[in-house]
């Protein structure tokens, strides 16, 4: 219960007064409605077992949301849930309280692989089975049938909006949640010599991952004392003129801390853009791949590369 | 509060506190100038470690006076600008082209020691 009432604080909906009258308000839910809905109670209340069981015979034979029947007690817990619904669906009171129980199902639903279109398709095959019903018990009088099954249907599409805003929402958390994690991992500063760092870059530089990636440089330079930095976009396949300022910002910024930046691995295509682009590169040193970007840091930084045996060589024929 | 310059050998260093008005800064820019002179001085390094802002009087400032200091014979360094402060910097507009700068006031002068004593200048 404590896990359920914190993800309801989670969800995007806010559960005011306001905002579940504008809902209301949305689908024209009118006083006249709700009386004809009252009037549907009995009859569903009869029924309301083989709704739910049609619910979620539907979803199992769709074979969309195998999470769902996965587990017994989670299914039970749906069900119950399902039939809560549909007594209070005909109760007609759409308070804070049945909003709150919206999203509770939303939650579970959304947490066991019920997509928003499989959704939708069962709660259309439940609002069809009422719709018959309604017709058959006032088959006398089609007319009054068909205006109580349409106040039942703004009921419906008031649920419809609050389970899909839930269900869209959850999805997007999720999304945000591994798009934070792949950012975290993306762009490492690694030291490879005593004052030298290489930075190589891969994938697209949006302005949050830039703003990472200037902070992340800027701090590991002090952090480790670097002197030069091979920044690789080897791993870049497109820079647009936002992109391009960046890093020119970040090399610049680089500089002032008393860092020489050499940017590698620049691609053909991402070369010819830059000079498409007009960008000022001026000030930068490239060069072609990381392999020369490193030897020229070295060269710069004081150090030597040999082979093992050329260095020793000379030592043995003297 | 005037900016304390010491001096070390032909070093002159300044090292800024936080805040500085543009009255001391144009003091500093005065000092160093007459003080070059005096001690025959052939570096200065400029610390603004302690600076978490740099406007860009602050900027033209020391740009004038690692100009300055050229015409009289003296190479500047600008040492320990913090990481933020850098970005906002540029995103200012604020590079100082062509104006030595390092991590700290050891490296600073580690770079300029091989110049002065008449090495080559071994990376720019």
């Amino acid at each position: 219960m404590v896990d359920q009432q914190s993800r309801l604080q989670l969800s995007s909906i806010p559960l005011t007064e306001a905002e579940i009258d504008r809902r209301k308000k949305i689908v024209d839910l009118s006083g006249e409605d709700l009386s004809r809905i009252i009037t549907l109670r009995d009859m569903v209340a009869q029924q309301t077992d083989r709704y739910t069981d049609a619910f979620f015979q539907y979803l199992d034979d769709l074979g969309e949301a195998p999470a769902l029947f996965g587990k017994r007690e989670v299914l039970e817990e749906a069900k119950r849930r399902k039939r809560e619904h549909l007594a209070a669906m005909t109760a007609a009171q759409y308070d804070r309280n049945y909003v709150e129980q919206r999203i509770a199902l939303a939650l579970l639903y959304s947490r066991h692989g019920v997509s928003t279109p499989v959704f939708l398709g069962a709660f259309y095959q439940l609002l069809r089975a009422l719709g018959n019903d309604i017709m058959k018990s006032l088959a006398k009088d089609p007319n009054d049938a068909f205006k109580r099954f349409m106040s039942l249907k703004k009921v419906a599409f008031f649920d419809i909006g609050i389970m899909t805003d839930v269900l869209i929402s959850e999805r997007e958390r999720t999304i945000n949640l591994q798009q934070d994690a792949i950012r975290e991992l993306s762009t490492p500063v690694l030291q490879i010599r005593e004052g030298l760092l290489i930075l190589p870059i891969i994938g697209m530089i949006d302005s949050q991952r830039a703003k990472q990636l200037t902070d992340g440089l800027l701090r590991s330079i002090r952090a480790n004392r670097a002197r030069m930095v091979v920044m690789d976009i080897t791993g870049v396949a497109a820079v647009d003129s936002k992109v391009a300022n960046h890093l020119i910002q970040t090399i610049a910024a680089a500089r002032l801390m008393g860092s020489t930046v050499i940017v590698t691995g620049l691609s053909a295509d991402v070369a010819q853009a830059l000079v498409a682009l007009g960008v000022d590169l001026g000030k930068i040193s490239t060069t072609g791949d990381l392999q020369s970007g490193l030897e020229e840091a070295e060269r710069m930084l004081g150090y030597r590369t040999v082979r093992a045996n050329e260095a020793m060589g000379p030592r043995l024929s003297a | 509060m005037a900016i304390p310059i010491l001096r070390q050998g032909d070093l002159l260093i300044a090292s800024l506190q936080a805040a500085p008005t543009d009255q001391d800064l144009i003091q500093l820019k005065d000092e160093l100038a007459e003080r070059i002179g005096h001690f025959r001085s052939r570096m200065v390094a400029i610390d603004v470690s302690a600076l978490d802002v740099m406007d860009s009087f602050a900027t033209r400032t020391l740009r004038g006076i690692a100009h300055a200091t050229k015409l009289r014979g003296a190479n500047t360094v600008i040492v320990g600008i913090q990481p933020d402060v850098a970005f906002a910097m540029v995103q200012l507009g604020l590079t100082l082209d062509g104006i030595e700068t390092a991590l700290d006031l050891d490296e600073g002068l580690a770079r300029m020691r091989p110049q002065q004593d008449g090495g080559t200048p071994d990376d720019r």
